[in-house]
């Protein structure tokens, strides 16, 4: 297939996706489109961190960290002045920030570089560790950042978080933003650069036999991956309309990897559909934490039970489809031109 | 800068052969072990060098110090007159030395052709945004990558191969693959470490034909460890023999395979003499 057909397509598809768009926001019950916001969220940080844990092979767990630093740097510059003054009564915010107040857009942006910005600064120090001891550092990354957030009163607002976030977060923002972080991400990985990254992940020696600068790779899928997950940060604040520092804990990074597993490591169609599928799953398992009557047995609701699920299809995954649901095989027009061929010639 | 001081001073008179590789008194203590001890070699271009010596000699420890896979105790390395004692690997690499592995390092998860696509990257001009946002400038590299690639399988022959995935080859293929790899960095020096080994006779031979080609095309000079006799003795120009890290004997084949030392080496001898 020409790639100028395959980009046609794909336009179209988008076009198509934006139509979808126009009518759910008129439409659609609010309560589901919550959870698609949410789900198209999971997407944008599961594609995110497959770059650094699936394409480069270097096991982050510091996700969640990202995140709270996106999103609390674009909450403090979208909030209005009244909001801070009403969030801020306990400990003053420092002094431009309480008067600044930009678009949402921008506000995204500087939050994704933000954590960009992070991602250098831990990845330069953490990556001179491999495997095991990088999921350590990163991890302690993560907690570092809760922690500081937790007691940076006068920027954070500590552990009351911040509350009344405008709602600017609607399905135009994720789609958009869910489009852009794939285009990218699957651009770098089909790229030379991408080649590259995967080399790492198959054998670091080799790749460094090849003459690829492991550190620099190494970085720059992080700082890539940390964009994208301020950016979601951002997003996500604006959905919830209340942060706290306890919210960005390990569990959600758990949740954002048991995602890219599900999905397949290294595999962008997978982390799609697993994340928006994922939010989806979330709500619908609510009624396992319910008191339930079953055979006459009284069940107490049980918190943390969808959880459990969860983990259990994880486990299932791993012993029986180690490659994740998708494995290899990612999304293409290829693969849909085959698909109907195959159709055709079975009538 | 670097790339272009190496190429101002290439001789162009066949007599006077430029030294490629020099190592000087070239030293690696791992702990109170000493792996190589007071190495010394004058390469030059287009010379085919064999490095032989029985098990744990530390034939390979001396390429892992060339690509600066591990650094060196004591002494120096020149290439080109460039001295790359302290350099770090990747950048060695870009100035023009490859190597293959004694136990094969393919990229696994990728298919032939990419793993020859991989080892284009060392010299690619685009920077990541032209990369990502696909501007002519990197889909003309990018085709010019493809059309490398294509002519390196063809080489080697292995191009009916190339979408298949690299760990799915046969043994003597892999082995093929990984120098298709390493010529695709554009060398003048190249590392083979046990180019022969798990192939059969007729594998063999036609590798030594290879080797012979690709250094007579790409105007190669070569370093081969190995031990297959076979091969050592029938293209090598100069070889060298390692023992315990010590370098015992140095000579044309002929020359090396009448030396009482090379022979106690590989066979040992009775204890009247040692």
């Amino acid at each position: 297939m020409k790639r100028s057909t395959r980009v046609l397509l794909s336009l179209m598809l988008i076009i198509v996706i934006y139509i979808f768009v126009y009518f759910s926001e008129l439409h659609m019950d609010p309560f589901i489109k919550r959870i698609l916001n949410t789900g198209l969220i999971y997407a944008i940080l599961a594609v995110s961190l497959n770059l650094i844990n699936g394409f480069t092979g270097q096991f982050s767990l510091g996700h969640a960290g990202f995140m709270a630093i996106g999103a609390y740097t674009s909450a403090l510059l979208y909030m209005s002045p009244e909001t801070k003054m009403s969030n801020f009564f306990m400990i003053p915010l420092i002094s431009p920030l309480d008067r600044i107040q930009i678009p949402f857009f921008w506000a995204l942006i500087i939050g994704g570089l933000m954590a960009a910005g992070a991602g250098f600064i831990v990845g330069a120090p953490c990556l001179r560790v491999r495997g095991d001891y990088l999921a350590i550092v990163t991890y302690g990354f993560s907690e570092i950042i809760r922690s500081l957030f937790n007691n940076l009163q006068n920027i954070t607002n500590g552990p009351l978080g911040l509350k009344g976030l405008p709602t600017y977060t609607n399905l135009w923002w994720t789609v958009s933003w869910t489009i852009v972080t794939i285009i990218v991400i699957k651009r770098i990985v089909d790229s030379s650069y991408g080649r590259a990254l995967k080399a790492i992940r198959d054998d670091e020696v080799a790749a460094e036999n090849l003459g690829i600068n492991l550190f620099k790779h190494k970085v720059l899928a992080f700082v890539v991956g940390a964009f994208f997950a301020g950016v979601a940060g951002g997003l996500l604040g604006s959905l919830l309309m209340t942060i706290d520092p306890n919210s960005f804990s390990i569990l959600f990074t758990y949740q954002i990897i048991m995602i890219i597993l599900l999905g397949g490591l290294g595999n962008i169609t997978g982390s799609v559909v697993v994340g928006i599928g994922f939010a989806f799953l979330m709500e619908w398992l609510r009624f396992v934490e319910m008191p339930m009557h079953i055979f006459g047995i009284e069940i107490p609701g049980i918190l943390g039970m969808r959880m459990l699920i969860f983990s259990v299809l994880l486990m299932l995954t791993i012993l029986f489809f180690r490659q994740g649901i998708f494995g290899q095989r990612e999304f293409s027009w290829e693969g849909v031109a085959k698909l109907f061929q195959k159709r055709k010639v079975k009538e | 800068m670097i790339l272009q001081a190496v190429e101002v001073e290439r001789t162009t008179e066949p007599n006077v052969r430029q030294t490629v590789l020099k190592l000087e008194h070239v030293t690696k203590k791992f702990g109170g072990l000493v792996a190589v001890s007071d190495f010394n070699v004058d390469l030059k271009e287009g010379e085919l060098l064999g490095l032989i010596g029985p098990n744990g000699a530390g034939k390979t420890t001396i390429f892992n110090l060339i690509t600066h896979v591990i650094p060196v105790t004591e002494g120096k390395i020149e290439f080109y007159g460039k001295d790359i004692t302290k350099l770090s690997t990747d950048r060695i690499i870009k100035l023009g030395i490859a190597r293959t592995f004694q136990n094969i390092r393919l990229f696994s998860n990728m298919s032939v052709k990419e793993n020859i696509m991989t080892a284009f990257h060392v010299h690619l001009k685009s920077d990541l945004f032209t990369a990502v946002a696909f501007l002519p400038k990197y889909r003309e590299e990018e085709e010019f990558i493809q059309q490398k690639t294509w002519e390196l399988m063809k080489e080697v022959g292995i191009e009916h191969l190339a979408d298949h995935k690299s760990s799915s080859l046969p043994y003597g293929l892999q082995r093929k693959l990984e120098i298709a790899r390493a010529l695709a960095t554009s060398p003048k020096l190249l590392l083979l470490d046990e180019p022969a080994a798990g192939m059969n006779p007729d594998e063999t031979l036609e590798l030594n034909q290879l080797i012979l080609r690709i250094r007579e095309r790409y105007k190669l000079t070569v370093i081969v460890i190995e031990h297959d006799m076979k091969v050592i003795m029938n293209i090598s120009e100069r070889i060298i023999v390692l023992d315990h890290g010590v370098t015992i004997a140095e000579g044309t084949p002929s020359e090396i395979q009448q030396n009482p030392l090379v022979i106690k080496a590989y066979l040992g001898v009775g204890d009247e003499d040692a």
